[in-house]
């Protein structure tokens, strides 16, 4: 009988030591903010667009973290963000909505700027103030920092911001991916196009 | 001799050495174009100097380093510049790059500024000038500034000078190693110079024994320098490899020999140190190896940095000068996209395969698992996992199995049983690990200029609001004060009023308001009179009205009887006045016209004198007293 007695009295004491220690770690070590959201938003482009209908890329990180949003709504990220996305949030991969936009190569803004006229709208719709200009002197666009998210265009009352593709340089350039070719490719390949050393 | 490390891995690949005539070197004449890149090294393009249609000369500056680890570039043979423009340059990607194009004289004239030193003579820091301002980068296939390498902040103690050169076919370091021993063991002692307190470690691979004994001979007396053989073995020439080879240290993940102690340099790259010092010739020509069956005078070359491949080509009569070329060593080199591109100061070799070479290379097959490449990679990574990793994109996972450590040597995939371009592979992972890491960065920043201006907005929306606040606060303050200032206001003014009536209370105006007092009073009397005569019945009220008139006309009437005695104007006195002087007047003149005539007796004649005298004295005294009192009135009144 006894033991029984010392056995529940000292289950009972262990269990409110570490109720105790636990009640007082979740106080003392209450995260603060959203961590998912920081998560989220850390593997978004950033590059701002509002593409997804949300004023740039923490909003949707937010969005998606309240399960309001999909997360196949950012065009920039494309597919990779989805799976990236879809990984971290334990849900199934979804293909880009085409809502949204298209996953199109990355580009960035160009002012022409014998054309601008000096107006700031560009500069006010800017994300990331990447343009550079004051009112009635020509604007140009820091390439370092455009994110080539497109909003600059629309306001612009005399279209002369154009968005290209950015340019491959020796800095940027790296090897593209070898073509798997295996020995029946070959010979396939050699029916098709000939053998030039033949 | 000592005790030699191994490193891990490595191949044996055919040598193929003797093919280009190691030790025999030959010049080709001085092309009519040269093209000089700006970028020939790592770091940012070097910045022209020159305009097109410019006289340059040889070893003259032409394009200016611009930075740390950029380089000088130099005019390497006498002429006009004749475009500075993009053209097609060594690299893999088959991209332009900009150039300066240079029309040669024939001349070769040097320029008047390159001249002799002796090193003696020179302190450290006009070393360093001269070795920095030649434009001397890594001539082994690196390309960093050795000017930048020597200028290490890191204690360094061990130099080692990399002769290996294990790639296959290549033997442009054997052949400078037989031919200019003398000039790298000079460069050397200067390099030993200027990192103080280290020694020299020159390292050559056995299958050059011309090469070790140039240099054991040129090296004797030099007690800080010495030869060490290492066993022929791919890629022993690898930097790292090398280190390990020799030291038996593994340089550690992520940072270079200097944290060692140790630093590696060319044997090309020292006798670069020597012309530039000695001569003071910067870095204009080099010695590159053409070989492989294709070329039919395989050999070695001393070149102007500029020239064009397909230049060299033509003049070693390759087969086809415009098939497939490889630069660089068959191992790690890569095939040239276009032959139209020049020669730079890291060109080591242009390997012409024969046609039937290249027809035979085979297809990859499937990977069989076979673990060749593991025994075989230097690097002690698992090529086959990277392999597999690669060719499904899964690049966070072959970040884990540290593909960046991959040296790119090429052993993997000449193991391989599949003939799989396994370093392809790599390369291509590599480059979107790069790419991934750009992006990474990119958006970081992007993250921060938007956070930075979304507080900006911010910012400027709460201080606009309290701008309002304290506009409005402001307001509300100034319509309190005004509630309450016009209340003292109006009191002031009445005050004031008051005041400027009484003072301006006029005798004139107590006259016409007696006089008006007084006339109200008559009209009110008569109508009063009439009422009373008509039996009316608004005689009383009448009646009241006109004791009050009474009563009104009777305050005017002392109020000015009391202004003009305040201000000492009696009417009675000036009436009286008047009158005295009417009287007195009226005496004087009825004198006058009675004045006697001749007739009139003298005694009469006499008191009417008398009498006009009284008068004429009595008007007198009467004029004075009105004109007293005229002033005194008008003094009052003023």
């Amino acid at each position: 009988m006894d033991i029984i007695i010392f056995a529940i009295v000292s289950l009972t004491l262990m269990a409110l030591l570490f109720g105790g220690i636990l009640g007082y770690a979740a106080k003392r070590l209450k995260v603060e903010g959203d961590p998912i959201v920081d998560q989220i938003n850390a593997l978004l482009p950033q590059t701002q667009c509002g593409q997804c209908g949300h004023p740039g890329c923490r909003p949707y990180a937010e969005a998606i973290a309240q399960q309001a949003d999909p997360i196949n709504l950012c065009p920039p990220g494309g597919e990779t963000t989805i799976k990236a996305l879809a990984d971290l949030l334990d849900v199934e991969v979804l293909s880009l909505d085409a809502e949204a936009g298209v996953d199109s190569v990355p580009k960035i803004a160009y002012i022409r700027e014998d054309e601008c006229i000096g107006c700031t709208k560009c500069i006010q719709a800017c994300p990331v103030d990447a343009i550079l200009g004051a009112a009635k002197l020509m604007h140009t666009v820091i390439v370092n920092e455009c994110t080539g998210c497109d909003l600059c265009v629309e306001p612009c009352p005399v279209d002369c911001i154009d968005m290209l593709p950015i340019p491959i340089t020796s800095q940027t350039w790296h090897w593209q991916k070898p073509q798997q070719l295996i020995a029946t490719d070959r010979q396939l390949e050699q029916e098709i196009v000939g053998d030039p050393s033949l | 001799m000592k005790t030699l490390f191994d490193f891990p891995g490595g191949v044996h690949p055919p040598q193929h050495k003797q093919q280009s005539n190691p030790g025999k070197l030959m010049d080709l004449p001085l092309p009519q174009r040269l093209l000089i890149p700006l970028s020939q090294h790592i770091g940012a393009p070097a910045k022209p100097l020159v305009k097109v249609g410019d006289q340059v000369y040889k070893g003259q500056l032409i394009a200016l380093a611009t930075g740390a680890i950029s380089a000088n570039v130099h005019a390497t043979s006498s002429g006009l510049v004749s475009a500075i423009a993009s053209f097609p340059v060594a690299h893999a990607s088959g991209l332009d790059a900009m150039c300066i194009e240079l029309e040669t004289d024939g001349q070769d004239t040097w320029h008047p500024d390159i001249t002799t030193a002796n090193p003696g003579q020179l302190d450290e820091q006009e070393i360093r000038q001269r070795v920095l301002a030649a434009g001397i980068v890594g001539m082994g296939g690196a390309g960093f500034s050795s000017a930048a390498k020597l200028a290490t902040d890191t204690p360094i103690h061990t130099l080692l000078v990399n002769g290996v050169e294990c790639e296959p076919y290549i033997t442009a370091d054997d052949t400078v190693m037989q031919i200019y021993s003398h000039e790298i063991i000079l460069g050397t002692k200067l390099a030993l110079g200027l990192l103080k307190q280290s020694t020299c470690k020159l390292v050559i691979e056995d299958n050059k024994p011309q090469a070790i004994a140039a240099m054991l001979q040129a090296s004797a007396g030099h007690d800080d320098i010495e030869v060490i053989v290492i066993p022929t073995k791919y890629p022993s020439g690898g930097e790292k490899q090398l280190i390990q080879n020799v030291t038996g240290q593994q340089v550690p993940r992520g940072k270079i020999p200097a944290n060692l102690g140790i630093l590696c340099q060319n044997v090309a790259t020292m006798k670069a140190i020597y012309d530039a010092v000695y001569l003071g010739q910067p870095s204009i020509e080099r010695i590159i190896t053409v070989t492989g069956d294709g070329v039919k005078q395989a050999g070695n070359y001393r070149l102007r940095i500029g020239t064009c491949a397909d230049y060299v080509l033509q003049q070693c009569q390759a087969e086809q000068p415009n098939s497939q070329v490889i630069i660089g060593g068959p191992m790690m080199g890569f095939q040239l996209p276009n032959t139209h591109v020049p020669l730079i100061k890291t060109s080591n070799c242009l390997l012409v395969p024969s046609a039937k070479a290249l027809s035979d290379a085979s297809p990859a097959m499937a990977c069989i698992r076979c673990g060749q490449c593991e025994i075989a990679c230097p690097a002690q990574l698992l090529p086959q996992q990277l392999y597999w990793l690669a060719k499904s994109d899964a690049f966070d996972k072959i970040e884990q199995y540290n593909l960046m450590d991959c040296i790119e040597c090429g052993a993997c995939a000449y193991v391989c049983p599949s003939q799989i371009p396994l370093v392809q592979h790599y390369r291509y992972a590599k480059g979107m690990l790069r790419q991934k890491a750009t992006e990474a960065r990119q958006a970081e920043l992007s993250k921060q200029r938007f956070e930075a201006r979304e507080q900006r907005l911010l910012d400027e929306v709460t201080a606009k609001e309290e701008r309002r606040k304290t506009r409005a606060a402001a307001a509300a303050a100034a319509q309190a004060a005004k509630q309450k200032t016009p209340a003292h206001d109006t009191a002031h003014q009445a005050t004031l009023a008051n005041n400027s009536a009484t003072n301006e209370v006029s005798h004139k105006d107590l006259k016409t308001a007696a006089a008006i007092a007084r006339t109200k009073l008559k009209k009110a009397n008569k109508a009063y009179e009439d009422a009373k005569a008509a039996d009316h019945e608004d005689t009383d009220k009448l009646q009241t009205m006109v004791h009050d008139l009474q009563q009104r006309s009777e305050q005017t009437a002392q109020a000015l009887a009391e202004f003009e005695s305040q201000v000492q104007v009696d009417p009675e006195a000036e009436k009286q006045a008047q009158i005295t002087w009417a009287k007195a007047n009226a005496q004087v003149r009825k004198l006058n016209k009675s004045a006697p005539d001749s007739s009139t007796p003298d005694d009469e004649k006499a008191a009417h004198k008398e009498a006009l005298q009284v008068a004429q004295k009595n008007l007198e005294q009467a004029q004075a007293k009105l004109d007293h009192i005229k002033n005194s009135s008008k003094e009052a009144q003023s």
